[in-house]
């Protein structure tokens, strides 16, 4: 489903990573802060341009040479929900959605199933620059998913929010990838958060290199870097 | 203590703007009757007319050819961007005559673009077409520079986050770009306006004809003096001046909301 090899050479980092994920999988990115693994998520979608290597999404070549980002069928939700502040909740919303396609029936059902699940409808109609922060997440999850994309990048989407609102949206999230059947790569340097978004597989990051990959169970037992142990350890 | 300074202060403030704006009590002056007469007024009209609608055709042409210029600019590497600030800053910064005579040299029918134009009827001195492009260089640099700082201040990622959604960059830039740098757009495009409509060093040299509201008060002023040029100055303020103003203060409010 998702074949890459990102090269990227910072002045403070050199990122080197291989990652292959199929169809309807999760992928964990975890690792220090600094380890490169926003790096490897931005070059994936294209925030970033990669040095070297390769991306490809199906049978899409996303690098090189870089696709545009406007066809690049993925989803890209990072801390900064990005919401147009100019727009209401549901302009935001239906951003993403061609217009001769925002008038079926299918696409109206779907846009009023994503509001009804995600507790939307109070400010359906609100300016996006006047509602919270956790609503500004619940906003961009909702955005994010009305194009349905065949795979999702999550760049630690929940940092600063509060315990509950996390476990809602994870929860959410959970759900819509079963519903929807998109592939998912999450980055996160909180373990907790990336065991439940991801529990099957995980990809360890230190200075730009993947130092260890498996199941979390594999990781707890034999941490590869004494610095992976620490993460793993309860405070 | 404290509380003493800061009036000190707002009271030197309320005396800098006073000194700013003293010129405008002059509007009050005694020049003697202000003199509207018909040989006065066919002109003047005529010039008001000249400089709303050859001044609002230059407006049209800066932003056509300026936004996308300004919006490229806006997205190049810092060296690159360096080096379109510094060639738009040249209009900028070229005294009005010294351009004026640049102009018609360059255009005018001892050039050879000049002369090439005029064998297709443009001719580059003394006329409309003259006029226009007067005004346009003579604002083009300013709104391109103020456009480029608006565009600026929209965030690069929402922008990409837009494009992420399947949004092609000119809907991006419709859609996202425009609406959020509209307001720093018009403050741009106002400069330009009072840039172009109150010039004179260079619309002098290259299109004295057809006379617009700055030649007209030249005129007036030798003419027939003071009192005749009162009347087309209050109209040129009245022009000049509101839009742009207002479309300051609301930037400034936004910008501190």
């Amino acid at each position: 489903m998702l074949k890459a090899h990102i090269i990227k050479k910072r002045r403070e980092l050199s990122v080197d990573v291989q990652l292959n994920l199929d169809q309807g999988c999760c992928l964990g990115l975890f690792g220090a802060s600094g380890a490169g693994k926003s790096t490897v998520l931005a070059c994936v979608a294209g925030i970033e341009e990669p040095d070297d290597g390769y991306v490809e999404v199906g049978d899409l070549k996303f690098f090189p040479p870089s696709l545009p980002l406007y066809k690049r069928t993925i989803g890209y939700l990072t801390q900064e929900p990005g919401l147009f502040p100019h727009l209401s909740v549901s302009e935001n919303i239906s951003f993403g959605i061609p217009r001769e396609q925002a008038s079926e029936r299918e696409q109206i059902d779907w846009i009023a199933t994503l509001r009804d699940r995600l507790q939307l409808s109070a400010l359906w109609n609100a300016p996006a620059s006047l509602i919270s922060g956790g609503q500004a997440r619940r906003v961009s999850l909702a955005r994010m998913l009305a194009r349905k994309p065949p795979v999702v990048l999550l760049d630690e989407p929940f940092a600063g929010l509060d315990r509950q609102l996390v476990r809602e949206l994870i929860d959410d999230l959970i759900f819509w990838s079963q519903m929807i059947g998109f592939s998912m790569i999450a980055v996160d340097h909180q373990a907790e958060v990336l065991k439940r978004l991801c529990p099957q597989r995980v990809v360890v990051l230190e200075q730009g290199r993947v130092v260890q990959q498996g199941t979390w169970e594999e990781l707890s037992r034999a941490p590869a870097t004494p610095l992976l142990g620490s993460l793993l350890a309860p405070l | 203590m404290r509380g003493d300074r800061h009036w000190i202060a707002r009271a030197g403030a309320a005396a800098f703007a006073i000194a700013l704006l003293y010129p405008f009590s002059a509007l009050f002056a005694r020049v003697g009757a202000w003199q509207w007469s018909p040989d006065v007024r066919g002109p003047a009209l005529a010039s008001v007319r000249v400089s709303l609608l050859l001044t609002g055709l230059a407006m049209a042409i800066i932003i056509t050819v300026g936004t996308p210029m300004a919006a490229y600019i806006a997205r190049c590497r810092a060296r690159e961007r360096l080096v379109w600030q510094a060639l738009l800053l040249i209009p900028i910064l070229l005294p009005p005559l010294a351009l004026g005579i640049l102009m018609t040299l360059a255009f005018g029918p001892y050039g050879s673009l000049g002369a090439w134009l005029e064998r297709y009827g443009i001719v580059m001195t003394n006329s409309a077409t003259a006029f226009v492009a007067t005004q346009v260089y003579v604002g083009m640099g300013y709104y391109v520079l103020g456009a480029v700082a608006a565009l600026d201040a929209v965030p690069v990622m929402l922008q990409k986050q837009a494009a992420l959604l399947g949004v092609t960059p000119m809907r991006v830039f419709l859609r996202v770009t425009l609406p959020l740098s509209k307001l720093g757009l018009a403050v741009a495009l106002s400069l330009a306006w009072v840039r172009a409509i109150g010039e004179f060093g260079a619309v002098v040299v290259t299109a004295y004809y057809p006379s617009g509201m700055p030649i007209q008060l030249w005129v007036n002023l030798q003419s027939f003096g003071l009192p005749a040029v009162m009347p087309l100055l209050v109209v040129f303020l009245a022009v000049a001046l509101p839009l742009p103003w207002l479309i300051h203060v609301l930037a400034q409010r936004q910008r501190h909301a």
